[in-house]
């Protein structure tokens, strides 16, 4: 097919005396392009068969080591992950799963290693960054763990932004307990509830959290929200009764802790401090409502209560070395213990007071000296931790 | 001559004339056409084409060596004890008689077959050799032998450019010529990494910068990798972790790693050097079993629990950088994979070392690392910088390639921040092994197989003579052109020599014989200058710093040669004659 075009151009090659210049070099130059271009075309058919192929073996290999991740059978996940990175060596997803397999064999340096990769390449990932966070939290790199954790809560989550977000929040808060910064945890909870929809387990999940971190207060409002949504909850009437009562208000922890109680029979807990409750409400004379007469016999108990515990603890302490103020607390017990009765407190209304106030003392003073009250004792001390400063 | 109007053009170097007129100012459509064709011309747009056919080659090799991996060993890397013994076996069988029957060419090193066809063969590599090799390399690499892409690579970019070259009849220089534009275009496909691969081939297989042949080996390594990269993606062959040096003090570390890196590039050379001639000395029979037996033994070593070892292992290079390994396992992997290659190698199975070099230098770098760092747990660099360093480590002490070994890094990192490690490393690693192995691995290769080839690393240390080493001191009678005829021979009158040197004005030097400036005495000439008279020949001068070699190009023709100061053509430090530089050369040699 060439020859004729190459004669021709011989020919005007002779006429003009160029022949070696337009029969050569311009004919194989032309010649090689066309080659190229052909081979150019054939590559490309191979290369889409090949890239074809390495796709297909790629998804095949994860789709397997997915599947065995799912069902936590993590090492032949790790060498499905690893043979699928052959097919796409920088597949995101791949080695975001393989990093999961390897941390569910709990090689996380070698997890660490991948996902540090990832992270270069999307700093935003959230998944990435609370892998991270988890392995420097394990770790024991606080600094490190708390940057990851900050940096996946602002971080683009794949599966919705909101969920993501809140759970790594939550993740967070609980890593800040553990680590027993209270104060820190306090303040990611506000900002976690502040976000919180209706969603009852939400609710009761923040209201635990902020229970550890000692925001009562808080935790007793994540409880209403969830009651609202589920009356009848049992873990929300304890966590609510429990709220109430480290609040002190002990009316309110009565009628959770009971409802608590008749919707989860199982719940020793509750019960235990429901108990505890109804001797607060029963032996706390400053409650309102409450007659003269019935106010005179709970501090006439009240008082013999500490004076009993006052002789039981130095007792115990027979031998050692007692408290500074132990002997003074026994005398002002002795000389009050003649006017307490029914007639002397109601002659003087200001004993009252005065009793009740040595009774705190020598509660507060035998829990120091003689550790955990017995439990008549130790409501006492709660009825005066609630009357402190009043 | 033009020496009185370019005073710098004095020694007449045919690559110091003036540039010559471009093609469009010239009006004939003869001469613009021999212009636009002329063959150094020509050349360029040829090495695109060898760039795009090399690309092409290389694209379709490596497809071949991961179908022959996928179907012989699995797609998977859990492989079946089964196949990784019979895999490496039977394609060791099927290349032990293909390479004997069909492609005897394809054994061997093709940065050797590459400079063989430049020094001895006047850039013929057949054909065949690139198809041959294509076979049996994809073949020996994808069943799992320890061996690596890039040398058959570079052979047949090498081996496409010399056919391009005979059918495009090119010159004998030219053709010398094209045999390492293939090659640099065929190993910078294979590598990724356009750089390395040219300073590779100038620094092993051509020797010499030139500016002749530099253009078109950029040309062609760049083409080829713009066809690579169009395929097969631009990602590097590694993913590369953060690097980074904190601290100055840091750098003891890296120097660690490259005595270690020198000591195992002397062992793994010391172990080719050692079992290459024995395993070829064997009888002929042995040859259809050597390549099956290595790639059983490199499959038992899979099996006991180092499948890493076989093939290129690039993915597992990629691993160790990401700190996938302990440094206890990097090191057995370095060793088994040192004892793979040499299995692989001097059985004549065909197929590079720059894979596996990479190989054990990442792992013996990540190696190295890992255990300074349970020692000196402060140390900054990761596991994958280790690795880095070490690979150019054993490209350094093992192919002997410092210059290439630190760019190649360089490219591959595209970090520069660690070039101070590399450059302390592989100092360390290239002066043990120079200094324990005195003669290269390619050399050794070619001294093997019974060529005398030059060494690329001998001709860079090699001493240059110079013309000031020749030269004798300036003679006391050294006329000037303005002087006249009888002024002169009263000058001369006492002197013994029979050639006189006559300083020219403005500038520039001739000689007279003594027998002529009497003549035009007695001829009446005497009150002429000596620079008006035609017999004066004027003569080319030398600088003390001209290589010697160049002298030669004028004392044949002229008895004497000035030998000048470059700062003032006028001023004569000495003078050289055919005798002084040969008693120059002949006391070079015996020296």
């Amino acid at each position: 097919m060439l020859s004729p075009l190459r004669n021709r151009f011989a020919a005007v090659g002779r006429r003009l005396g160029l022949r070696p210049y337009l029969t050569r070099e311009p004919m194989m130059l032309g010649l090689l392009f066309v080659v190229a271009v052909v081979c150019f075309l054939a590559v490309s058919g191979l290369s889409r068969i090949y890239h074809a192929q390495q796709k297909s073996l790629g998804n095949r290999w994860s789709a397997r080591g997915v599947t065995d991740l799912q069902q936590q059978r993590f090492e032949p996940a790790v060498n499905e992950f690893r043979t699928a990175l052959l097919y796409s060596r920088d597949d995101y997803d791949y080695q975001f799963n393989l990093a999961e397999a390897l941390i569910g064999l709990r090689r996380t340096d070698q997890a660490y290693a991948y996902l540090v990769n990832l992270w270069d390449r999307q700093p935003e990932n959230g998944l990435v960054n609370l892998e991270l966070a988890r392995i420097a939290a394990q770790k024991g790199r606080t600094d490190q763990a708390l940057r990851y954790y900050h940096n996946a809560i602002y971080a683009t989550w794949p599966d919705g932004e909101e969920m993501g977000r809140r759970d790594a929040r939550l993740e967070l808060i609980e890593y800040l307990l553990r680590i027993n910064a209270k104060t820190q945890a306090q303040s990611e909870l506000i900002a976690l509830a502040a976000n919180l929809g209706d969603e009852f387990e939400q609710h009761l999940k923040v209201g635990n959290l902020f229970i550890q971190a000692h925001a009562y207060e808080d935790a007793l409002a994540q409880y209403r929200l969830s009651l609202k949504l589920d009356r009848n909850n049992p873990a929300a009437l304890a966590g609510a009764g429990l709220a109430a009562f480290k609040l002190g208000r002990y009316p309110l922890a009565l009628r959770y802790l009971q409802g608590a109680v008749i919707a989860d029979l199982h719940d020793t807990q509750s019960a235990e401090l429901l108990k505890t409750t109804e001797l607060v409400l029963r032996m706390d004379p400053f409650q309102r409502m409450i007659s003269v007469a019935k106010r005179d016999r709970i501090v006439i108990d009240a008082f013999a209560t500490a004076g009993e515990r006052l002789k039981s603890c130095s007792a115990a302490n027979v031998g050692t070395s007692p408290t500074t103020s132990q002997p003074g607390l026994s005398e002002s017990w002795a000389k009050m213990k003649p006017h307490i009765t029914e007639f002397g407190l109601r002659r003087d209304p200001d004993l009252v007071e005065r009793a009740m106030e040595l009774v705190f003392r020598i509660e507060r003073e035998t829990s120091v000296t003689c550790g955990v009250p017995p439990e008549k004792d130790a409501v006492l001390l709660l009825i005066a931790k609630l009357h402190e400063g009043s | 001559m033009d020496q009185g109007r370019n005073p710098q053009a004095g020694t007449m170097l045919e690559e110091e004339q003036p540039a010559r007129t471009l093609p469009f100012a010239r009006t004939s459509p003869k001469a613009f056409l021999h212009a636009v064709f002329r063959e150094e011309r020509f050349f360029l747009v040829l090495s695109v084409f060898i760039g795009i056919f090399s690309g092409l080659a290389v694209v379709c090799f490596r497809f071949a060596i991961d179908w022959c991996r996928i179907y012989l060993l699995g797609s998977g890397v859990a492989l079946t004890p089964l196949r990784l013994v019979l895999a490496p076996a039977l394609a060791g069988l099927v290349i032990a008689v293909l390479v004997i029957h069909v492609f005897p060419l394809a054994r061997g090193s093709g940065v050797n077959q590459t400079k063989a066809a430049l020094y001895i063969y006047d850039g013929y590599i057949p054909l065949r050799t690139a198809i041959g090799k294509f076979i049996t390399a994809a073949l020996a690499i994808g069943s799992g032998h320890s061996l690596g892409p890039e040398d058959p690579s570079l052979q047949i970019g090498a081996s496409l450019a010399s056919a391009l070259g005979r059918r495009m009849r090119l010159s004998r220089e030219r053709m010398r010529l094209i045999a390492p534009v293939g090659a640099a275009a065929g190993l910078a496909a294979a590598f990724n990494a356009p750089i390395s691969a040219v300073l590779f081939v100038i620094e092993e297989v051509i020797g010499r910068w030139t500016a002749g042949i530099l253009g078109s080996v950029v040309l062609s390594a760049v083409s080829s990798v713009v066809v690579m990269r169009w395929f097969l993606g631009s990602e590097s062959l590694f993913r590369i972790p953060a690097v980074q040096l904190e601290r100055p003090s840091e750098l003891i570390a890296y120097g660690v790693l490259g005595i270690v890196g020198g000591f195992a590039s002397v062992a793994f050379a010391s172990g080719i050097a050692a079992l290459r001639p024995r395993c070829k000395a064997m009888p002929r029979w042995t040859q259809y079993v050597q390549p099956p037996l290595a790639g059983l033994l490199i499959g038992f070593i899979a099996i006991l629990g180092a499948p890493q070892v076989m093939g290129a292992g690039y993915e597992y290079i990629d691993e160790a950088m990401h700190g996938q390994f302990t440094w206890q396992l990097l090191a057995i992997l370095a060793g088994l994979k040192i004892i793979a290659t040499l299995l692989s190698f001097v059985s004549g199975t065909p197929g590079g070392m720059f894979a596996p070099t990479l190989f054990i230098g990442a792992m013996l770098g990540a190696a190295v690392g890992g255990a300074e760092h349970v020692f000196l747990p402060h140390l900054s660099g990761s596991s994958g910088t280790y690795a880095l360093v070490g690979m150019g480590v054993l490209f350094a002490g093992f192919l002997r390639a410092p210059m290439t070994s630190v760019f190649m890094v360089l490219e591959v990192s595209g970090n520069y921040s660690i070039i101070l490690p590399v450059i302390v490393a592989n100092t360390f690693a290239y002066v043990i092994s120079r200094g324990l192995r005195p003669a290269a691995i390619f050399d050794v290769l070619t001294r093997q197989d019974g060529l005398d080839l030059p060494s690329m690393e001998e001709q860079r240390e090699e001493d240059i003579l110079r013309v000031e080493d020749a030269m004798r001191p300036a003679p006391i009678s050294v006329l000037d052109g303005q002087e006249t005829v009888d002024r002169a021979a009263q000058q001369t009158d006492g002197s013994q020599e029979d050639i006189l040197l006559v300083r020219l004005n403005p500038s520039g030097w001739g000689s007279i014989k003594k027998h002529d400036l009497h003549k035009m005495l007695n001829e009446g000439k005497g009150r002429f200058s000596l620079s008006s008279l035609i017999s004066i020949q004027r003569i080319p001068y030398l600088h003390p710093d001209h290589p010697l070699e160049t002298a030669l190009r004028y004392v044949d023709r002229w008895p004497l040669v000035p030998v000048v100061s470059r700062a003032d053509f006028g001023k004569l430090e000495g003078i050289v004659s055919q005798r002084d530089v040969l008693e120059r050369y002949r006391d070079f040699g015996e020296g």
